[in-house]
């Protein structure tokens, strides 16, 4: 591979002590959070193979808390995140599951949410150093690093609602970095998931929400500063 | 801008090229690459030093305890020790320094992944204790300081795209040992001002951590994290003294970088942040991991 950014290899600023099992849970988290858009009613974090074993001595159950209370993952205040999610009424269930699974990463965690009748199930990995990677969104394969700001559209599998969505990036002078969509089946439901660069503005937001045959778009924030 | 690059080699030809400074370079880089300009690069750079200097006041400043109680105050002790037996203060602050900050990262407190949370201790611990003892003027807003902390970045980024930064892919080699090579050559860039130099600093380095293992009690990023911040960052001030007589790593940079990663692949993962192996498996790392598992119920609340 090339080299990487400078600020890749001195960075990311994060809450020790892992950089694996405190930053990148924190991210996965964080970025949940932020693709159900409010604080969930009802939440539980799995853990999945070397995070099960050794949640508890890194934290990760702050790392989860402080990512799902909005925290970016460099807030100091993630080692008072149980405190703050006890006084916010975030009550959050953590699962240990210890079995490994062949072709899944060892660093894995599902984050279930549910409130105001919707409900959000993401899957991430922690690859490294900080890094991570989303690869299940309500049943859709993802591949989302948060490295980049993102919009998550959710829609009806019908032609033209892509064109519709870069049409309204494009005209809001939005340059598109990635674009993938999955569908479950065909004419059904659809997650497009579009990297951009610099955040997205929110008219652009109201926009594609606006399109015919959209159901729901979020803006996910890089969880780079 | 050309941007790519893979070794030491091709690094230093578009340096050239660019009739840039090694991290002048690095810095116009990160503003392209990033999108800002470097002023804004700068003031990143700044900021990320800061944090360093934070945690490592912190470090010292209160008792750092972890939820395992495996961390528990030795920056403190070596602060405090009054008669140290080696009598270079560069080398007693780098060693206390390292470790102080990396109390704090094992702790659950701020800092900079350097480049991973592990090793977090090393560079920033080295040119503190440089600008401490030697520059006292330096501060995190100054150029020379920054400069540094983008020679450190340089070498670090040469070893990720030859090899790797990750533990779990290449053992601790790749973050102790890495960092180790950073430091090494941040600090011969404020001793010479050449790139060379400050790749041969961390050649000579990192050939010393090579194989290195990580097999941490637990899987806690603390025994043996913690305590091997302050002996890597004294493998660092070693290769500093070996670079500043003129004495050439006999293997160049590249070549050494492309030796660790082969040793990473050869290494059982067993080594590699899965704490199944080593230390891990001792009946002392056994003990910690049950007592990990039955939750700490001897620890206070974290």
């Amino acid at each position: 591979m090339s080299a990487p950014s400078l600020f890749d290899v001195v960075g990311p600023v994060m809450i020790g002590p892992s950089s694996s099992h405190t930053a990148g849970v924190a991210r996965i988290c964080f970025l949940a959070r932020k693709a159900f858009g409010e604080r969930p009613g009802k939440a539980r974090v799995t853990f999945h193979g070397s995070l099960a074993a050794t949640w508890r001595g890194h934290g990760s159950d702050k790392a989860a808390l402080a990512g799902l209370l909005g925290f970016h993952p460099e807030d100091e205040r993630l080692s008072f995140a149980r405190e703050l999610a006890a006084r916010e009424g975030l009550v959050v269930e953590f699962v240990e599951d210890r079995s490994v699974v062949a072709g899944v990463h060892p660093n894995t965690l599902r984050v279930e949410l549910e409130g105001g009748g919707r409900k959000l199930s993401i899957t991430g990995c922690s690859i490294g150093g900080g890094a991570v990677r989303v690869e299940n969104v309500n049943g859709f394969p993802a591949s989302i690093s948060g490295e980049l700001d993102a919009v998550l559209v959710r829609h009806r599998d019908r032609p033209g609602v892509i064109a519709g969505v870069t049409g309204v990036l494009a005209e809001a002078g939005v340059n598109i970095a990635t674009a993938a969509s999955r569908r479950n089946q065909k004419g059904d439901e659809a997650l497009l998931v579009v990297e951009v660069d610099g955040v997205p503005p929110g008219a652009a937001l109201a926009a594609i929400r606006a399109l015919p045959e959209v159901l729901a778009a979020v803006h996910l924030p890089s969880v780079v500063s | 801008m050309r941007t790519s690059f893979t070794s030491e080699a091709e690094l230093l030809e578009l340096v050239a090229e660019a009739g840039r400074d090694l991290p002048g370079w690095m810095i116009a880089r990160e503003a392209f690459l990033t999108g800002r300009d470097e002023a804004a690069v700068r003031d990143e750079i700044a900021r990320r030093l800061s944090i360093t200097r934070t945690a490592l006041a912190r470090g010292f400043k209160e008792p750092q305890r972890s939820v395992s109680g495996l961390t528990e105050g030795a920056a403190a002790k070596l602060h405090a020790q009054v008669n140290p037996p080696v009598r270079d203060e560069l080398w007693n602050r780098a060693l206390a320094y390292a470790v102080a900050i990396n109390e704090v990262s094992a702790c659950g407190g701020r800092i900079v992944a350097f480049p991973t949370a592990g090793s977090s201790g090393i560079v920033p611990g080295l040119l503190w204790a440089w600008r401490d003892e030697r520059e006292g003027e330096l501060s995190a807003s100054s150029p020379r300081l920054q400069d540094a902390v983008a020679v450190a970045g340089a070498i670090g980024a040469v070893i990720a795209a030859r090899a790797t930064l990750s533990g779990a892919a290449g053992g601790c080699q790749a973050e102790c040992g890495a960092a180790a090579a950073m430091g090494s050559g941040a600090l011969a860039w404020l001793a010479s001002g050449d790139a060379g130099r400050a790749f041969n600093a961390a050649a000579l380095s990192l050939k010393n951590s090579l194989g290195l293992a990580c097999d941490p009690v637990a899987g806690l990023v603390e025994v043996p994290c913690v305590k091997r911040n302050a002996f890597l960052a004294g493998n660092a001030l070693v290769a500093l003294t070996l670079d500043s007589a003129g004495i050439r790593s006999a293997v160049p940079f590249d070549e050494v970088v492309s030796a660790m990663k082969a040793i990473g692949d050869m290494m059982s993962p067993q080594l590699k942040e899965s704490a199944e192996g080593g230390l891990a498996m001792t009946p002392t790392g056994l003990r910690v991991k049950a007592a990990m598992e039955a939750g700490f119920p001897d620890a206070p609340d974290s």
